[in-house]
Order: structure tokens, then sequence, then C-alpha cells
């Protein structure tokens, strides 16, 4: 009896949050504000309400408002789950921004066979393969891609005679894990010699252990592929232990916020990001600098706000279209071209074969405790590369 | 009849083995086990897949019951153990192409393998020590998960095809409840059953005092082994559920904080209590849910205070279980015994 009454207040509290009115369209906001990435995935929440809010004020979806749910499922599994059948039943959103590989990867054959589209920040290759993942959609370099980009870079400005060393240090979990293959393949493809493999955790204090054999084997280069706060770590230990390595990280490695952590360790560190800097003089930070009245944003709002911005382009047509539903999302989406961010990101096109957005990958580094932009590096769009 | 004797009039065997005890009971239980199955015909979606979670942590929490509540030796590996059995379910159903009626049991029964190895220790180790070798269970697994490519997908997790009968395919919520509900029925009767068993008394007596278990001729390694085997048998049940009800399985899912859940969900609901299985799988199944849900509508109420009442999610989540083990530390099940205590005499209590 007592899990009946519980399913009855369940459903009384969810009717309680909210009329809509029948023009809305509705979308489903899976964030993680207060859970183990709460530190990256405020912002990104943030840059999605903000341009909600943005797009609202400035005529809508033709005419049409956007009812955001933002939900905070402090990166639980079952907890996504649940909200993820909420939106689905209750909500009926048309289609969902989600978040990191935690609700992506679990929710990944839901709402292919629900037909949700869902837009993340997991840049995991494997997600841009339509034909393993057709409902699912980023805006930004893949995690292989970034990995690629960075050995690139480093490739072409290497001067002397000798194979460059790298190594790869990595947290062992499907973020760290997903760009190493793709990487090592590359890395090989282009005349690096690989020295060594470390794991670091995510959660890592110290990273001494690693570190020292990292110094044994003496590479050139080292990939990070951790979060912030391990790197930090990491990049502390190799200044005290005196490595001559230079770092280079994946897109959630490092942010304007790194030299606080860092404390000077982070000079030189050079790290993917995806999409412009706060401040940058492309078109499109104007209504951002507006909307947040110059207040400056880290590079994960503006990542927020840039899969907002697609994803509300895509509704557009679709609405236009008279298919404002999931699986006429989904043919819109995968046949825009170059769409234009206002320089926010390189054009972004989705195909029905290909969903990787672009093959441009802006690569960032740390100068006197600011984060400046250092390059833009052009991968060719290699089919065997896709989902790898 | 309709009313239990005042004392413990139990005159034949029978009698003895009954369950439900009194008419009212029978036609209550039964009245409950009809609406678990109309239910989804009332109900949302999201009501019935809610109630598949709940299931499916019943499941989990009874197999946690038997080996801490009734064997009184602390498991921290059930997350681990729950993974086992989601991912040997979807590889004996891919690769081996079982159906998932085999698969689910053979499933159980890798898991229930691999909790006796874990359990293992438990023949030298006991309380703490022992949590502390279940813990290794936990991290080892784990570990395995993350680099047996071959049969967990290693970080990428796998797909968890749907059980078919024939060309009717469990894809849909509510025929997941359906079945969900379905086993977690008859894990609730089985356990329920296994406790008056030989095997059962023998757990209760391995935990109320060893020695003397030992002395009465229990074979104290054989019975804490067995209870390891049989937690993880349900666990492994639990895990080839959650991995057809999510439809995909990744080895984030299955870390030590989904252990301790399952740990707090029976010191919540109450040791060595069928009934307290079931409450807490419940409870702590809706907690979150309820304060997700509740932390939402209060934030869109008030923006500009919205984020600092979400972040309070967590903490309010954390007093909330501090209160329950405070007040009610026999666990919900206890609360319920007392409720229909009073119930019993109303009006005219003692």
């Amino acid at each position: 009896m007592k899990r009946f009454t519980a399913s009855i207040a369940l459903a009384a509290m969810a009717f309680l949050a909210g009329p809509l009115s029948a023009q809305d369209i509705v979308i489903g906001n899976l964030a993680d504000i207060t859970g183990g990435t709460g530190d990256v995935g405020k912002p990104y929440a943030d840059g999605i309400k903000a341009y909600t809010d943005y797009i609202n004020a400035n005529g809508g979806i033709n005419g049409r408002k956007i009812k955001l749910l933002q939900q905070d499922y402090a990166y639980k599994i079952p907890e996504a789950l649940a909200l993820y059948k909420k939106f689905k039943d209750q909500d009926k959103v048309v289609a969902i921004q989600g978040w990191g590989s935690g609700d992506t990867e679990a929710l990944k054959e839901q709402v292919a066979k629900d037909q949700i589209p869902y837009w993340s920040a997991s840049y995991s290759a494997h997600l841009t393969d339509p034909t393993k993942s057709p409902y699912n959609f980023f805006c930004a370099p893949d995690y292989s891609s970034a990995c690629r980009a960075g050995l690139k870079y480093i490739k072409d400005n290497w001067k002397e005679k000798r194979k460059p060393k790298v190594a790869f240090i990595y947290p062992d979990v499907g973020y760290g894990k997903a760009p190493i293959p793709g990487g090592k393949a590359y890395a090989l493809e282009l005349g690096f010699e690989i020295v060594g493999e470390e794991n670091v955790d995510l959660k890592a204090l110290e990273a001494t252990t690693q570190l020292l054999n990292i110094k044994k084997k003496d590479p050139d280069f080292a990939w990070i592929g951790g979060t912030k706060v391990s790197t930090s770590v990491i990049l502390k230990d190799a200044k005290k232990l005196g490595l001559r390595t230079k770092f280079f990280g994946n897109i959630w490695s490092a942010d304007e916020g790194m030299p606080k952590l860092a404390a000077g360790a982070e000079e030189g560190y050079m790290v993917v990001i995806g999409a412009a800097l706060y401040g940058d003089k492309v078109p499109g930070m104007k209504a951002i600098e507006k909307f947040t009245n110059g207040q400056p944003q880290v590079s994960h709002w503006i990542r927020g706000w840039v899969s907002m911005m697609t994803m509300c382009e895509v509704l557009k047509i679709a609405d236009k279209n008279k298919e404002l539903n999931g699986p006429g999302i989904r043919k819109y989406a995968e046949q825009l071209k170059n769409f234009d961010t206002q320089g926010l990101t390189a054009p972004i096109t989705y195909t029905s074969t290909d969903h990787r957005p672009f093959m441009s990958v802006i690569l960032a580094q740390f100068v006197g405790g600011k984060m400046v932009k250092k390059a833009t590096i052009d991968l060719p769009r290699k089919q065997e590369w896709l989902g790898l | 009849m309709s009313v239990a004797h005042c004392g413990d009039f139990r005159q034949t065997y029978r009698d003895d083995m009954t369950v439900l005890r009194t008419r009212f009971i029978r036609i209550a239980v039964g009245a409950f086990v009809v609406l678990l199955y109309l239910s989804p015909l009332i109900t949302s979606n999201y009501v019935t897949s809610t109630m598949t979670t709940i299931a499916i942590a019943v499941i989990g929490a009874l197999g946690i019951n038997v080996v801490t509540g009734f064997t009184g030796q602390i498991s921290l590996g059930q997350g681990a153990f729950m993974g086992v059995g989601a991912f040997a379910c979807s590889y004996f159903m891919r690769v081996v192409h079982m159906p998932f009626w085999l698969a689910m049991p053979m499933a159980g029964l890798t898991a229930a393998a691999v909790g006796m190895i874990f359990g293992l220790p438990s023949a030298r180790l006991k309380g703490l020590y022992l949590a502390i070798a279940t813990l290794a269970a936990q991290f080892i697994l784990q570990y395995v998960f993350m680099h047996l490519d071959a049969v967990t997908g290693g970080s990428n997790g796998i797909p968890s095809p749907p059980p078919e009968f024939g060309t009717f395919a469990f894809d849909g919520d509510r025929s997941k409840y359906y079945l969900t509900i379905t086993v977690a029925i008859a894990a609730v009767i089985f356990t329920t059953n296994l406790l008056r068993s030989r095997s059962g008394r023998a757990f209760i007596a391995v935990r109320d005092h060893h020695l003397s278990a030992e002395i009465m001729g229990v074979n104290l390694f054989k019975y804490r082994l067995l209870s390891f085997a049989v937690s993880a048998f349900y666990a492994g049940i639990a895990g080839s559920l959650w991995g057809m009800y999510t439809g995909y399985i990744s080895a984030e899912h299955f870390t030590i904080a989904e252990s301790i859940n399952y740990l707090a969900m029976i010191i919540i609901g109450g040791l060595g209590s069928v009934l307290g299985s079931i409450f807490g799988a419940i409870f702590m199944t809706l907690l979150p849910q309820v304060l997700t849900v509740g932390t939402g509508a209060l934030a869109d109420i008030f923006p500009k205070i919205g984020f600092l009442i979400m972040s309070f999610k967590d903490g309010v989540f954390g007093i909330i279980v501090i209160l329950f083990l405070i007040f009610e530390p026999d666990g919900l099940a206890h609360r319920w015994r007392m409720i229909k205590t009073y119930w019993k005499l109303f009006p005219f209590s003692y």
C-alpha cells in the first residue's frame, strides 16, 4: 500500500512542476550542478539556460517560446534515467540537452529507441557514428580529434631530426580512455615515438609515482586526459619533480580557472578548447557580452550557449516544416550544413552518416596566468576516423 | 479466520509454516499484489518505470540482507556483483545466444560464483576486516569491468538486448515492469521461505553467536560462503534486470556508491527483515527523486536562489538518512510493526 501512496505522491509532485502553454516548446536539460562534475557542469548548464532566455527574449522559435526544464542529476545515473523517463512521458520533451559521459552513455540506446535527439557535452568519438548512436549530437571537437590536433600541432612545430617522444596520462574512465587508441595510432602515423602510458585518477591528490615513471622515460610531450583538478595535480607534481616534458591536454583538462589551481605550474600548458573565449572579437560574442553584462564566463559556458544555439537553429527549421518531433529534428539536424555560430565555433555540419560537427580544433596555451589562443588545427574529415 | 489468537497458538506443523496468518492479511496481500499488476494501467509510464527501479532495488536489497542482515557479514560489494550479473546476462544473450530466460539465471549463478570467491575471506575475517575485504571485491571487479573489453565493452559499455518471448519483445515500460515485478515477488517469496529453512536458521545462528552455532553443529564456513553466494545471486538477477531496464550497461554505474546505497537501504529499512528490504528499497529510490523534483520546483518558484536550493539536495538527503538512523534505529520495518500493533488494539489500547 505504501508503494501505491508513494507513487501517487510522486505523480502529484510532478504535476506541480508548472503548467505550460500549448505553444511552448519543451526541452529537457539533464545537468550536473551539484555532483562530481559540477565545477564545470554548472557553467555549461548556465550557458544553456542563458541562450534559452536570450532566444526567448529575441523572438523564440518562430514566435514560440522554449520552456527549458533544467534538472540537476548530480552525475548519478539512476537519477538521470528517472529524469529522462519524466522528460519523455510526463513533460513530452521534443529534444534533450544532456551533460557528461555518465548520462549520455546510459541513455544512448533509449534516446535512439524513443527517437529523442540528445545534444551532450560528452564528446566521445563513438557518439558521432549515426549507425551506433543515431540521436546523439554535440557541438565541439570529439576527444580523439582533440588529441590528434594536439599531436599534429606538435609535429608541425617539431624542428629536431629525431622522432619526438610522447606519453599519455589519463584517468581509467570512459572519458579518459576514449581518445587513446585513436591518438596513439595517429601519433605513430605522424612519426612519434610512444614512450609511456600512465593512469592518474580523476580524484588523485598526488601523481608522483606516475610522474617518476614518466621522468624515467623522458618524453618531450605528454597528453593529459583528465579534468581540471587532476590536471593541476599533474602539472604541479611535474614542476616539483623537474620534468622537462611539455604537456598538452583534452578539452575538460583546463579552463580559465586553471592558474588559481595550479599556481604557476600551468605556464605553457596547451589545452584544446571547443569554442571562442570570452571577449574574442567575433560577431557572436556581442550577444554574450550584452547578455552577461560584461561578466566574463569560462569556455564551458560558451560551449553550453553554442550547443543550445545549434539546437534552436534545428528547432526553427523543423518547426517551419511542421516536423517538430524527434525524427523531424534529427532529419533537419542532419541537413544542417555549415551552420554559422557567428564565429563562436567553426561552422557546424551534420550529415546522416557523420555527426562530427567540424574538424577544426582550437588550441590555447597558458601564458602568464592567462589562457590565450595559440592555433587552429584543421584536420581532414577522414572516414576511417569516424567513431574512433 | 480473520483474527489471530492472542499469543502464539500454533498447534500443527502446517500452522507453523503459514506465512500469512489471518484471512484479512491474506486478502490484503492479495489485493496489494493485484494492485501492483494493475498499476501500470492506471498510472503514467513515469510512475511505472520508477516502480520498475524500485522492484530491481528490492531484489538487490533482499540479497544484501541475506548476507548482512541475516548472516551478519558486512558486504560492500553488492554493486559490483550487480555489475557481474548485468554484464554476464548481456554476454550470454549476445555471444552465446541464450534466451533471456536462461541468461538471467545463468547471470545469477555467475554472480554467485564470483560472490563465493570474494566471500572466501569470511572464513577467517569478521566485522570491519571482512568489510574491507569485500571492498576489495568492489574495486577489483570495477577494474575488470573497465578492462575486460570483450565482455564488458570496456569504458564504452555494452548494449543489453531486450528479452523476447516468441515474437514479443520486452522493450516497453509496461512489459519491463511486469517482468521485473514478477521476479521481485518471486524473490520476496523465496527469501521468506529461505529464512524458515534449515539454511536460513543456520544463517541466523551464525549471525547471533558464531561460537554457539559451531557448537550446535553449524558449519560456519559453509554457511557464510553460502550466504555470500545467495546474496550475489540476487545481485546478479537484479543486475540482469537493470541491464534490461536501461538497455545499456556501463561500468560507471556499478561503483562503490551503488554498494553503499544498498547497504543504506537495508539499514534504513531494517536489518534482517524481508519487509525492511522492501521499505528500504522504496525509500532510497524515491527520496532522491522526490528531492530532485521538489528542489527543481522550488528553484522554479525562487529562481534567484534556485542554485542554492538545488545544492541543498544532497545535504537534505544526508540529514533525512541521519534522522532516520536516530529516530528509527530498527528501521522502517519496525515502525511498520508499531503502526500495525497500534491499529490492532485501536481504540482500546492499554
